[in-house]
């Protein structure tokens, strides 16, 4: 289980990587959002897998409990990473209309330069 | 108590948020609380260099499950450069803000700036920096694109993109740290990882060197700065000063705090010789790519990142013997301070001769010394200051930091830091010659400048300040060293040996109830 995720995860983060060097803002974006989510799977691993494990509730489970840190961080981690995908596509889309392209080298040229 | 430098921002911010159209009120409100968190933090600093190391652990938790709080001299001495550069920022913004900006949540959003930046500094929890981390950065981006010019618009697309970029990285290596070591808790990272040896610290250092990756990336170190010169230039006037000072320094802060303070693994020596080579390239690149500038803001904003290769050299310095890496990394903290000051002081210096002269771009510039003599004299106190001239902080922190070097045997990195040194009072004197001396083609001030000065002269004062009566600023740097480079006080600090897991769980059961 372990090796098909870190296998799924690799696959994940090249595609992303490939998205984020695309000449093209929305690609961009979604190519951040592959990441994240690689990340959080990658998380979800950390923690590891097992069907014996019990719900992580001292005192009700029996047996060996679950490592209850990885799906807390990763909660964390969705919501920060949903507001600031959210935030890059309404920059990415403000660009689009400012300058009625979303390719980035056709944008005009910087004026601070 | 230790929480308050995060507790007060966020509460000011939700109260400035409601505030909002009301901007006499927000100012006075925003004021009052940078002011009362100084005090606070400088407070907090004394009662810390007095009383040791102060540690909260949130949630009635123990340390290593609990999320810690931790200030130690370093944090403290972060802390009190925050709010007190915070506040000075925030009285020149009050002249230089338009009606515009202030509708748009400036007040809110400095604050959410102020509680990341704190809060990254306060914390002890690998994640919870992670946290903080994103709170600053959203921060920024909001900063960052008040007003929402096109220019702006763009560019902050660019800074929020490598930005998640790096924050995914970080999350991801968070996950790994787990993984490896098994607690995201700093102090018990530092006892985890010296246990190590054989493949499990080779483990550990690959996947500390991709946590080096994220904070090089938010430090500006070279190969990633490339995303600097572009968007700190688009901030608004006073609160660039914030950005140039503050942010960087955050991830230099947190390469320090992590690859000194808590890898310790055999063979963690890797990373700090790599962030040294890095440094020397930094430096060099920063100060290069300042001299082909030809506008104030982009130049000061080059210098920004050969100034962080400087205290990345004082990081990867640390990889030698214990003496040798105390110096190392009491220079280091001691530039830290040094640069904020002076940074925030040329930023706002630019901001004031952009006021008097309408223009940032150094050819149409000109005769700022006729205008405003007083402008010109901060300039060329901040700017000897930055290059290395004595008596100014600049020289003294030069001069630790490459005692350090040459107690190492890094003849290298000390010439290129020496030359650096001197290409950047090159790239001064061209501000000063284009900027401030020519004549000009104004015949008064174009803009109304004396209320900015104020907060202005206090940074350059300190500056001055700090290389006048160095000795006392010099024995803080190392006591604060001390604490980083040996990890035992601040573990006995935060791990606290826990009370019987029975009697903790009948507590919190009760508690329940």
């Amino acid at each position: 289980m372990e090796f098909l995720m870190a296998a799924l995860i690799g696959v994940m983060f090249a595609a992303g990587t490939y998205m984020i060097l695309r000449p093209s803002l929305i690609r961009v974006v979604m190519g951040f959002v592959i990441y994240s989510n690689a990340a959080n799977l990658l998380l979800i691993t950390c923690g590891g897998y097992s069907a014996d494990w019990a719900s992580p509730f001292i005192g009700v489970s029996e047996g060996t409990l679950m490592d209850p840190l990885p799906p807390d961080i990763i909660l964390t981690a969705i919501v920060i990473s949903f507001a600031v995908s959210a935030l890059l596509l309404t920059v990415a889309y403000r660009v689009y209309v400012d300058h009625d392209t979303d390719d980035p080298e056709k944008l005009p040229p910087d004026s601070l330069a | 108590m230790i929480i308050l430098p995060v507790l007060v921002p966020f509460l000011t911010l939700v109260l400035l948020a409601l505030l909002n159209g009301f901007p006499r009120l927000e100012r006075a409100v925003n004021l009052a609380s940078c002011v009362g968190l100084s005090a606070f933090v400088f407070w907090l600093l004394g009662e810390v260099d007095r009383e040791g190391i102060q540690a909260m652990v949130v949630g009635g938790w123990f340390a290593p499950w609990g999320i810690a709080f931790v200030a130690d001299r370093l944090a403290c001495i972060m802390l009190c450069l925050s709010m007190s550069v915070g506040t000075l920022v925030l009285v020149y913004a009050c002249f230089t803000a338009e009606p515009r900006q202030e509708r748009y949540f400036f007040h809110p959003l400095f604050q959410v700036l102020l509680l990341g930046v704190n809060w990254s500094f306060i914390t002890g929890d690998l994640f919870n920096l992670f946290v903080a981390y994103e709170v600053m950065l959203i921060g920024s981006y909001g900063m960052m694109m008040i007003g929402a010019s096109k220019q702006q618009v763009r560019q902050t697309f660019k800074y929020i993109a490598i930005n998640s970029i790096g924050s995914t990285l970080f999350v991801a290596a968070c996950g790994l740290v787990y993984a490896t070591l098994g607690t995201l808790n700093m102090a018990d990272i530092a006892v985890r990882s010296a246990q190590l040896e054989g493949d499990r610290a080779a483990l550990v250092t690959a996947v500390s060197m991709l946590l080096m990756v994220v904070f090089a990336l938010k430090a500006a170190a070279f190969p990633i700065f490339f995303w600097l010169p572009d968007s700190y230039p688009i901030v608004p006037a006073g609160l660039n000063g914030y950005f140039a000072g503050l942010l960087t320094k955050v991830g230099v802060y947190s390469l320090l705090r992590l690859f000194v303070l808590c890898f310790r693994q055999p063979g963690a020596e890797l990373v700090l010789d790599v962030l040294l080579v890095m440094s020397g390239f930094t430096m060099l690149f920063g100060v290069l790519g300042a001299l082909c500038q030809w506008e104030v803001r982009k130049i000061l904003s080059w210098h920004i990142i050969s100034q962080v290769g400087y205290m990345v050299m004082g990081i990867g310095l640390a990889a030698a013997g214990a003496d040798v890496a105390l110096a190392a990394v009491s220079a280091t903290i001691f530039y830290v301070v040094h640069h904020i000051v002076v940074k925030s002081s040329l930023f706002l210096i630019g901001g004031i001769a952009d006021r008097i002269s309408g223009t940032q771009q150094l050819k149409e510039m000109g005769g700022v010394i006729d205008l405003a003599p007083g402008v010109a004299a901060l300039f060329l106190v901040a700017a000897f200051s930055l290059a290395g001239m004595p008596p100014f902080s600049g020289f003294f922190a030069k001069l630790v930091l490459i005692r350090a070097g040459l107690a190492d045997g890094q003849f290298a990195i000390v010439l290129v830091s020496l030359i650096t040194s001197l290409l950047t009072l090159y790239s001064m004197s061209k501000i000063w010659s284009y900027g401030f001396w020519r004549s000009s083609s104004h015949a008064a001030p174009l803009g109304r400048y004396r209320g900015m000065m104020v907060p202005t002269a206090v940074l350059v004062a300190f500056t001055v300040a700090m290389g006048v009566a160095v000795e006392p600023f010099i024995r803080l740097a190392n006591d604060a060293a001390r604490d980083v480079v040996d990890p035992r006080a601040y573990q006995e600090a935060v791990l606290v040996p826990v009370p019987a897991p029975a009697a903790s769980l009948d507590a919190g059961e009760a508690g329940a109830r």
